[in-house]
């Protein structure tokens, strides 16, 4: 809690979306993953509402999901076209 | 035999045989050497396999056989035996129906709602230009498959009313379409550029068109026999059958591959 004095640091999670109404989350995790690079790779790494998917994923998903998913981006053998 | 005194009954009392027996023992054993030539666990069991295959085979056309001495020569499949030896054979159809239902259970399960290990997308990626087209092989498949239905049907109906030639002429027919089935999977199958082992789609997809397969074969063997048995004039108007069961069969492999043709090969394209 050191930033407390510059900004109020607010907890935030991914919020309900009705396509993963169940308990096993999975497939949201991976959906904000998948979306997050598709929106930069059509939009750029720049664009701000990208960020969005970014919050997403890393509230929901595992690091080790993350993890090996971004190796398998480098190695191209993540299973869904970007 | 000679049955000194006819029973009161309609029933068939049936002999003691030891086939039910010899064929389960067999069909384990063949069973067992067939799971140890999927592990490669002996080089030289796989010549086993084979001998054990065809020994299957034959405990089945012995049984068979003495079904047949059974019904013709000595005439114990009265109209009662008949009509309940075909409650049976509806009764093993329902069987082998959820056995593929079981397979399709599978296919769905893996299908609509994808895992996200495949990329939660169906077919899984990488195999967008080696899905099939259904419109090709498969849709000959599928009438060549409707076309023999509909031959047999006239087999059966040339077969009531006594004219022999024409029977034999359709049953050829029907024959013929099921080999040009089986040739045309087995094309499609030498050359599709996915195997069994390529994730869950290979899996799900050769087993379901394997299993129809397998009974595709099993069926064009029964309307076989029927032939044989037709040529050699051991089927009457009254009973037969054998051949009625192997029409009741055909239909039934003919149905199963509507519902892969139209699930695995259309849907899944």
């Amino acid at each position: 809690m050191a930033e407390e004095e510059e900004e109020e640091f607010t907890f935030k999670t991914a919020g309900f979306d009705a396509r993963f109404p169940n308990q096993n989350q999975t497939k949201h995790c991976f959906q904000n993953y998948v979306d997050y690079f598709r929106c930069i790779k059509a939009k750029g790494e720049d664009f701000i509402p990208c960020k969005q998917f970014w919050q997403a994923y890393h509230s929901l998903c595992p690091s080790d999901w993350t993890d090996k998913w971004d190796e398998q981006r480098e190695n191209g053998t993540f299973p869904v076209p970007i | 035999m000679l049955k000194n005194k006819l029973p009161h009954h309609p029933y068939q009392i049936v002999d003691e045989s030891p086939w039910p027996l010899i064929f389960s023992i067999i069909l384990g054993i063949t069973l067992l050497l067939f799971v140890c030539f999927n592990h490669q666990l002996m080089k030289h069991l796989n010549y086993w396999l084979i001998f054990s295959i065809i020994i299957t085979i034959f405990t089945l056309f012995l049984w068979f056989k003495d079904i047949i001495t059974e019904s013709n020569y000595l005439g114990e499949h009265t109209k009662a035996v008949r009509k309940n030896i075909k409650i049976g054979f509806y009764l093993f159809l329902l069987s082998e129906t959820f056995l593929f239902f079981s397979f399709f259970w599978a296919f769905f399960h893996s299908s609509l709602s994808p895992n996200i290990e495949i990329g939660a997308i169906w077919p899984p990626m990488g195999f967008e230009n080696k899905v099939l087209n259904p419109l090709e092989i498969p849709l000959l498949n599928t009438i060549i498959l409707l076309a023999s239905g509909s031959t047999l049907t006239s087999a059966h109906y040339n077969f009531k009313l006594g004219n022999r030639s024409k029977v034999i002429r359709y049953l050829i027919a029907t024959l013929f379409l099921s080999c040009l089935f089986l040739s045309g999977q087995y094309f499609e199958y030498s050359n599709a550029s996915f195997t069994i082992a390529d994730s869950v789609y290979g899996s799900t997809f050769y087993f379901l068109t394997g299993l129809h397969g397998l009974h595709i074969i099993i069926g064009t063997l029964f309307l076989f026999t029927s032939l044989i048995r037709i040529f050699k004039s051991q089927l009457t108007i009254q009973n037969h059958l054998g051949f009625e069961l192997a029409i009741i069969y055909w239909h039934f492999c003919d149905i199963v591959w509507l519902f892969v043709f139209l699930f695995v090969y259309v849907w899944g394209y």
